[in-house]
């Protein structure tokens, strides 16, 4: 611990090579934007996310000059995880943009119309608007490689063994930030309730009660829920298995969504965490691509982490495989309209057709750090499924082969919800102006 | 409808005593922790009539000074009086960088740079310790982890040992707090201060010496603070949010009232348990602890706009 002068150098050299970047671009550059939170009550899991992102593309710069000529250029626009600081950072950037990444599920539902006007699409990966899968709709939103309703699916199809019917006369409670992120399962988990018998309760946790969850956890003693779903972020989660562990609900029926998985709450509470459950498309561990971020990007000081072990992270892993999915979509797009410097309606066309297969991952070192997929026009997340990680008391362990969300019982909902945006927010345009080709 | 409202409540309090009596410690402790907050902003109204909008951050940054010190080495022992050292040179830096040069400015004025202290320690901060979550120092400040298991009318009431802890914090803090402003002559000054500045100038009382005083004092509740709430969720940033749970105490203990700062806490943390648990989940929806606060205090000022231990101010034109 002490002051952090390579944090503040690091900032410094990007903000330069920014600025830089703006005034003398003489080579290619793509400007991608992250609407990014180090400050603030989320700050603890946004860091790790916002540091592996950065590491990933620094790393292409680094090693490869950038991607397919075209130098990234990302930079960070701070929101604390405020929407209408997210909105501010939205319309600051966009004039050069070629993505957006809003990072909140409520900025994401704010710029979601904007972006249909500015032409910029959406990556919000693993989060935002469910519906957004449906890209006959959301033309410019992408949520891949899996949505919050996938989440809720295999959580659910977990704690059943596979058949909701188990679930008749049980009762779930959905433990839930208030705020539209924790709300996002809702409707998905009240129609299943209703079709397979089961009672649904959810509970809400206001930010200002995140690290006091007393009542909460009281309602879960009254209650007795056969389950507790969480859909926490930044520093609820670590309040919620405190108070998990302080009231000795049993750990093996308390599963969280991938937000909810954060190796750094649960050493908080070590092994009294253990059989603490989190559906997750990523799986911790020693890849290839970590070796090379660690050569050209750690070792000689670039990375915002103050330790190589913090590569470790779950949450870290993940901010690389964020970033590997936008380059996959970069690289796409460069390949199809034949220009590396290429705009943000290219990038929307390469997101949509993404092809992340096991092949791919393996020549990007990253062969089972997440799951593959694909994106179409019609099929804007891919729905390539997790798997159930298992808390041992010390990480994080796969205790599951790879699951898939039951799209059956999920589709008629997403497009309902779609159709039900799309005339609430007349005229949208849809697909009018971008044909899937 | 009528009788799940009015009735049914009650008659499960008496129905189900030992998760009453849960609800109540949950609420009781709750409230120990919304009053150490409020102390804080008591101490520097009621010496300088200013709203210190830092108190929440101070926690924060108190708690990040004691576990980084610990981090680097430094025995727990050791940790607390430097961080103590720290948040008196914070204290310092405060009244001579700005405090001293907006003496006699409008209360607003001061208000907003309060408001600019926050920002500064929120950045300084995070530059200095990283915005991720620490693990409080707990077992090695020597707070007991485990529980007590209590079996009331056959059911069980469980009382967590640092919960216990933070509760004898709170209250040796506060009686010291008292003795030092009764008995002392320091403490006299701070009174002095606070009923009339121009006054107690007269007098010979320092007002840059009290300053720095009142602001360590409101450093040490921040740490005790920052100590007990970090013990229970971790620390970060987030830690921040909870001071804003200190509003409806200080409207309805009054700005200018140690007790105030106290029995307020203690009986919004209680009735807001109560509320949540008994009318908020089964007929709100829950999270009512965010607004129903704010309403309890509001009602209280429509009939003591003072608040209940305030002054009535008297102004003669």
């Amino acid at each position: 611990m002490g002051f952090n002068w390579k944090s503040a150098g690091c900032a410094g050299i990007v903000s330069l090579s920014v600025a830089f970047g703006a005034t003398v671009a003489s080579a290619a550059e793509i400007y991608v934007p992250n609407l990014s939170y180090r400050t603030g009550p989320f700050a603890a899991t946004g860091i790790p996310l916002m540091n592996g992102q950065r590491d990933y593309v620094a790393m292409l710069n680094a090693r490869d000059g950038g991607v397919g000529g075209a130098k990234l250029v990302f930079d960070e626009c701070e929101t604390g995880y405020n929407t209408n600081k997210g909105v501010e950072c939205y319309e600051k950037t966009k004039s050069k943009a070629v993505v957006t990444q809003p990072w909140s599920t409520g900025i994401t539902l704010q710029v979601l119309p904007r972006t249909n006007v500015d032409k910029i699409p959406i990556l919000a990966p693993g989060y935002g608007f469910s519906p957004m899968s449906d890209g006959e709709v959301f033309a410019w939103a992408f949520n891949p490689p899996s949505s919050y309703w996938d989440g809720a699916s295999m959580i659910l199809n977990y704690i059943s063994d596979g058949d909701l019917a188990n679930l008749k006369g049980k009762k779930v409670a959905l433990l839930h930030l208030d705020h539209p992120y924790g709300k996002e399962p809702i409707p998905l988990i009240e129609k299943l309730a209703e079709e397979n018998g089961f009672e649904f309760l959810p509970i809400p946790v206001g930010l200002k009660e995140m690290q006091n969850q007393s009542a909460q956890w009281l309602q879960i003693r009254r209650e007795r829920p056969d389950y507790v779903v969480m859909w926490g972020w930044g520093a609820m989660n670590a309040g919620a298995i405190t108070e998990a562990v302080k009231t000795r609900y049993p750990m093996d029926q308390f599963v969280g969504i991938w937000w909810s998985g954060y190796d750094g709450d649960l050493k908080l509470v070590g092994e009294k965490g253990k059989g603490y459950k989190t559906i997750s498309w990523n799986v911790p561990g020693s890849y290839p691509v970590l070796d090379e971020i660690k050569q050209h990007v750690v070792d000689p000081g670039d990375s915002l982490i103050e330790n190589p072990e913090d590569m470790d992270s779950i949450f870290y892993q993940r901010g690389v495989v964020i970033s590997m999915i936008l380059v996959e979509g970069i690289k796409a797009a460069q390949k199809h309209f034949g220009t590396a410097e290429i705009d943000a309606a290219q990038l929307r066309w390469g997101l949509e057709n993404l092809n992340i297969t096991d092949e791919v991952l393996a020549e990007l070192g990253m062969a089972g750090m997440t799951v593959p997929f694909a994106t179409s026009c019609d099929n804007h997340t891919g729905h390539g499924g997790g798997w159930m990680l298992e808390w041992d008391g010390a990480a994080f362990v796969p205790v599951s082969e790879k699951l898939s969300p039951d799209r059956a019982a999920i589709e008629p909902l997403e497009a309902a919800k779609a159709a039900e945006y799309a005339e609430s927010n007349a005229p949208w345009p849809g697909r009018s102006e971008v044909p899937c080709e | 409808m009528l009788y799940d409202v009015l009735i049914d409540p009650f008659v499960q309090m008496v129905a189900v005593p030992d998760f009453f009596l849960q609800v109540i410690w949950e609420g009781f402790v709750s409230g120990v922790l919304y009053a150490l907050i409020a102390l804080g902003f008591v101490l520097i109204y009621k010496s300088s009539r200013i709203f210190n909008f830092a108190q929440g951050i101070m926690v924060v940054f108190s708690a990040l000074t004691l576990v980084g010190l610990h981090s680097m080495g430094i025995p727990a022992i050791a940790a607390v009086p430097l961080t103590l050292l720290v948040m008196y040179l914070l204290a310092m830096s405060v009244e001579r960088v700005v405090l001293r040069p907006l003496v006699n400015q409008p209360d607003i004025i001061l208000f907003m740079a309060t408001i600019g202290i926050t920002l500064f320690l929120i950045g300084f901060g995070e530059l200095v310790f990283g915005g991720e979550n620490k693990v409080m120092i707990t077992e090695q400040l020597g707070i007991p982890t485990g529980a007590f298991e209590l079996e009331p009318f056959g059911g069980f009431v469980l009382i967590e040992q640092k919960d216990v802890t933070a509760v004898t914090m709170a209250i040796l803090l506060v009686v010291g707090l008292l003795l030092f402003l009764d008995r002392t002559k320091m403490g006299r000054a701070i009174r002095a201060l606070g009923d009339d500045h121009q006054a107690a100038l007269s007098v010979g009382i320092s007002l840059s010496t009290i300053w720095v005083l009142v602001w360590f004092i409101a450093g040490v509740i921040a740490l005790v603070t920052g100590i007990v709430w970090g013990a229970r969720a971790g620390v970060s940033f987030a830690l921040e949010v909870i001071a804003y749970k200190a509003l409806p105490v200080l409207m309805l203990g009054g700005l200018e009232s140690v007790s105030g700062a106290i029995v307020g806490g203690i009986a919004i943390g209680i009735l807001e348990k109560i509320f949540e648990i008994y009318w908020g989940q089964p007929f709100l929806g829950g999270n009512t602890e965010t607004w129903f606060p704010f309403i309890f205090a509001l009602l209280v000022l429509l009939f003591r706009p003072q608040g209940l231990f305030g002054e009535r101010i008297i102004e003669r034109i």
